[in-house]
């Protein structure tokens, strides 16, 4: 049980807490344009809410009289492998009735010069969470507070020093840790240094508090993390090495030790970027890919080939690693064509091998390989007018997925923007039974109310429909969101929002 | 010869005020009633100076006698009156000095040079002053290898930058356009050579003004000392043209061009808005050596910001993370590290994932086109979720989620090892361990047969510890 269930049903006590937060950190966006004597200053405010709707699965009896038997000798009811143990009596995985939840969230993100010290700014982003519905929860709107970034920052000439809680993003992955680190540019050459304790990935919170509370193994110690990279650019050539290592408080346990290097460099026309990471704490290679992508014919075609190791990355506090999960090798091939402004169409397709397991096999072997394929289209029959496609293909081992989509945007004025979108997929989720098809439909709506301010909102809906041996409904889905931003500051790179 | 000297030196000094006043026709631009007929006062004065008596002293407000003097013979009476009144509004760019030129005859022992020898045509009488100046006495001395007046002399020997004349606009207008100032490559690529090369004999012609009409740094050298206009003289409009240099036309040039970046290089053409359009704090030392827009008074070239050549591809959502992992820096200088976040964990809306994607995410998680954990742990962010809508082991052995196959509970070790991470979306470690630890209910190994155990409890005992009772060596 989350702690959130703890406090209740609708978590009003929290609530209150939160919306206090949000009203102060909005206040505080709005105000810091007309107070500030600043330098100068970045950033944004989003304040955004949204309803998820669907079925959990639960763990349910039923009675054996409406239990099958199927060719493989499994006891199946509607479809669901249950277990009959009792000769009246059943157990099996059912999906329950709908439940609902309400998450709200409001970030604001703020980058602030002009302290009297030059070269010094402060950065700082903070989540506030709120839930509100069933027992069913939104992952994370328990944590109702979240300093994603904060840190002061002097920059110096070629020399940047930043201390607070600071993102890491890397060959390595995203990572986070509260810590200082320091920088050294000269020419085209970049060194940088950065240690600190280590805030586990993907949760931007120490490892031990974070982690402990859901998986009894998660070792009870903060983790220092040291690390450092450099930079160089040469006869065209972008490359950054880093190596990163982690350790228990205690120094008991090593808890990661990685290195990686990536290059990327322009050959003629053809760009080519690589990458590859070495896990010292287990001796292997890691992640690698090697892409090269290049236009032709002016532009109006794009082809891109990639080799890709991907193996899964776990340090060393937890035992997955110790499991030796295998890597797999893909080749993938894209190619784009615009063969004028109107008109772009893309298609993508990727074959994977895994390696060896060195599993037992029992019975059969299971699949070793998959396929990916992807198709898309965007079309603008009129200015207005802004048409997408996209058909996906994933099947891999335990898995498969089908997918086709299409999104009709409308461009009402320069500040007014709607969309539909439809959508249908089959898919078989890990090893399970399962051969429906879901049917969806979604609408958005963006306003723009002033050049700094964008209301944005949007509802989607799924239906699954039975396709033969399938479990009922567990694919409904029914979500709605809107969002508010506000932008404070003129910070170029806000300017083009991916998908936006 | 005293005598004689003296006096040639007088007829220069006079010559020279005519022409300083009213020879070369390139800039003569005379006000002037009729000409004084010199001829028909012939006999009444014997030297030039007599009249033009602030010549030799280079006193130009005594170059001409008074009018009033005139009435001394011209009064009604004696002679017919007259009205003459001497040259008026003459406006020149001649910067010819009497003085100056005669003392340099003088020090050069040649001082041979009379009036006459400029203001009167060859073989005419001694009074016989012509309307232009005799320019062949100068090229006598001032012989140059100029193939073209307008293009190879030294404008400065003869000539005061505009700025210091007095020359109206239609004046201005009216100078002539010198043969090498071809349209297109002399303002594009030559007029920056020659303007170092001498910059007087631009100034001839142009005022401050016109280089900072285009040019929008004005500190550089060649600008600084640039003679600028006085107040209230009219120039005519300049239009400020900028050509596209040949290293802009590079595929890569938006992506590389901090390289060669600075102010000397840069500020042409380009203000620090022009960079800042892209360029977020902190800003690069090139950026901050550029002068503002709110400080110049050329327009400059005003880019607006836009995304380089990488982002243009339709593939660009995949590839930007090895662009981003090789130079995160580049990224920086047009993206905060909060702008990442407000896509790739944006709480809802358009971020990293399409809108379906909850539906639709176990294939894509399956097969790890991306690096799931990267953003989210999977141990909690995902586990979280899949607990709450019934996908978690529940401790018992019968048939449960993974149903498309029988005996699923010995089959999963190589599907856990082609996909361990989605396994730890949902199950615990604890979950393994029931059946893994030495304390487990069967014991089995997870481990392959060349597993190095020695090497694993060297550097993190405290994890074998999690299935294992001292140290798994010992075992």
């Amino acid at each position: 049980m989350t702690s959130a269930r703890l406090h209740g049903r609708w978590g009003v006590r929290r609530a209150g807490a939160t919306v206090c937060a949000a009203l102060f950190m909005a206040l505080a966006a709005s105000v810091v344009p007309t107070m500030s004597t600043a330098q100068d200053y970045r950033g944004w405010a989003t304040t955004s809410v949204q309803m998820v709707e669907l079925r959990p699965l639960g763990l349910d009896t039923v009675p054996r009289a409406d239990v099958v038997t199927d060719a493989n000798g499994r006891l199946l009811y509607n479809g669901i492998e249950v277990s009959c143990v009792l000769p009246t009596i059943c157990t099996g995985y059912l999906p329950l009735a709908e439940e609902q939840t309400v998450a709200a969230t409001q970030d604001l993100s703020l980058t602030y010069w002009g302290l009297g010290v030059e070269g010094l700014s402060v950065t700082a982003l903070a989540r506030v969470r709120l839930h509100a519905g069933s027992d069913l929860m939104w992952p994370r709107s328990d944590d109702e507070f979240d300093a994603m970034l904060a840190y002061a920052q002097l920059q110096r000439g070629p020399m940047r020093v930043r201390a607070g809680r600071q993102d890491l993003r890397s060959g390595l992955g995203l990572s986070a840790f509260d810590g200082v680190s320091a920088s050294y540019t000269y020419g085209s050459a970049r060194a940088e240094i950065y240690g600190g304790r280590s805030l586990a990935r993907g949760l931007r919170e120490p490892s031990s508090s974070a982690l402990r509370a859901l998986d009894d193994f998660f070792l009870d110690h903060g983790v220092l993390l040291v690390g450092g990279s450099a930079s160089m650019r040469t006869a065209g050539i972008l490359t950054t090495a880093r190596y990163h290592r982690e350790i228990l408080w205690d120094r008991s346990s090593l808890v990661s030790e990685r290195a990686s290097l990536d290059a990327t460099t322009v050959l003629s026309r053809v760009r080519v970027t690589g990458s590859v990471d070495y896990d010292f704490s287990f001796e292997q290679v890691g992640k690698a890919e090697l892409t090269a992508s290049a236009p032709l014919r002016d532009g109006r075609w794009l082809v891109e080939l990639s080799a890709r190791r991907y193996v899964p990355y776990f340090d060393l506090s937890t035992i997955w690693g110790f499991f030796e999960p295998v890597s797999y090798s893909e080749a993938v091939a894209r190619l784009g064509w615009s063969p004028s402004a109107s008109l772009g169409v893309w298609v993508a397709g990727g074959a994977r091998s895994y390696g060896a397991t060195g599993a037992t096999v029992i019975l059969e072997p299971m699949k070793d390989n998959g396929w990916r394929a992807d198709v898309g289209v965007q079309y603008a029959p009129a200015p207005r007018w802004t048409l997408d496609g996209r058909y996906q293909l994933e099947w891999g081992p335990g898995a498969f997925l089908s997918s086709v989509d299409g999104t009709a945007r409308y461009r009402v004025n320069d500040r007014v923007s709607v969309s539909a979108t439809a959508l249908s997929f089959q898919q078989i989720e890990e090893y399970r039974l399962g051969q429906g098809r879901a049917f969806g439909a979604g609408a958005t709506a963006d306003y723009a109310l002033t050049d700094r301010v964008g209301l944005s909102g949007g509802f989607s809906m799924i239906r699954h429909r039975d396709g033969g041996n399938v479990f009922t409904s567990p694919w409904n889905q029914g979500r709605a969101w809107t969002s508010l931003r506000f932008d404070l500051g003129g910070d170029p790179g806000m300017g083009r929002r991916p998908g936006g | 010869m005293m005598v004689r000297a003296s006096h040639a030196r007088i007829w220069v000094l006079v010559a020279g005020a005519l022409v300083g006043l009213g020879g070369l026709a390139v800039s003569a631009n005379a006000v002037q009633e009729a000409p004084f007929p010199h001829e028909a006062h012939q006999g009444l004065f014997p030297l030039c100076a007599g009249c033009h008596e602030g010549v030799p002293a280079g006193d130009e407000s005594d170059f001409y006698p008074d009018p009033a003097s005139c009435r001394g013979c011209h009064d009604g009476v004696r002679e017919e009156a007259v009205t003459w009144s001497g040259p008026t509004g003459r406006v020149d760019n001649v910067s010819y000095s009497h003085l100056e030129h005669d003392a340099a005859l003088e020090a050069s022992g040649d001082p041979a040079q009379s009036c006459a020898s400029c203001h009167i045509l060859p073989g005419g009488q001694r009074m016989a002053v012509a309307d232009e100046i005799q320019l062949g006495t100068c090229w006598g001395c001032h012989a140059h290898a100029a193939t073209e007046h307008q293009v190879d002399a030294s404008c400065d020997a003869c000539h005061v930058p505009l700025a210091r004349t007095a020359f109206d606009l239609a004046r201005i207008e009216a100078l002539p356009l010198p043969s090498d100032h071809e349209p297109g490559s002399f303002l594009e690529r030559d007029h920056g050579v020659a303007v170092q090369e001498n910059a007087s004999r631009c100034a001839t012609c142009h005022t401050q003004e016109r280089c900072v009409s285009c040019h929008v740094d004005t500190e550089r050298d060649v600008i600084a000392d640039f003679p600028a206009a006085p107040p209230g003289m009219r120039l005519p409009v300049a239009v400020a043209h900028y050509n596209e240099p040949t290293t802009h036309r590079a595929g890569q040039w938006l992506t590389l061009h901090g390289a060669e970046a600075s102010r000397a290089e840069c500020a042409t053409c380009h203000t620090s808005n022009d960079c800042t359009s892209c360029h977020v704090i902190p800003l690069p030392a090139a950026v901050l050596s550029m002068p503002s827009r709110d400080d110049v008074v050329a327009p400059g070239v005003r880019v607006a910001g836009r995304a380089p050549d990488s982002h243009e591809s339709v593939f660009f959502m995949n590839a930007h993370t090895g662009l981003g992992a090789a130079g995160a820096e580049t990224c920086a200088t047009c993206h905060q590290e909060t702008f990442c976040v407000s896509c790739h964990d944006a709480p809802v809306g358009n971020g990293y994932h399409p809108s379906s994607f909850l539906a639709r995410h176990t294939a894509d998680a399956f097969g790890r086109d991306a690096e799931c954990s990267s953003c989210h742990s999977t141990q909690v962010f995902c586990r979280e979720c899949h607990v709450q809508v019934g996908l978690v082991s529940s401790g018992r052995l019968g048939p449960g989620y993974h149903d498309d196959g029988p005996v699923w509970l010995i089959r999963h070790g190589q599907a856990a090892r082609q996909n361990l991470e989605s396994c730890a979306s949902c199950h615990q470690q604890v979950d393994c361990t029931q059946c893994h630890g030495v304390l487990g209910a069967f014991k089995v190994s997870p481990h392959t047969v060349g597993f190095d155990a020695e090497r694993a409890w060297g550097r993190s005992p405290r994890t074998c510890l999690a299935c294992h009772i001292g140290n798994p060596l010992n075992e």
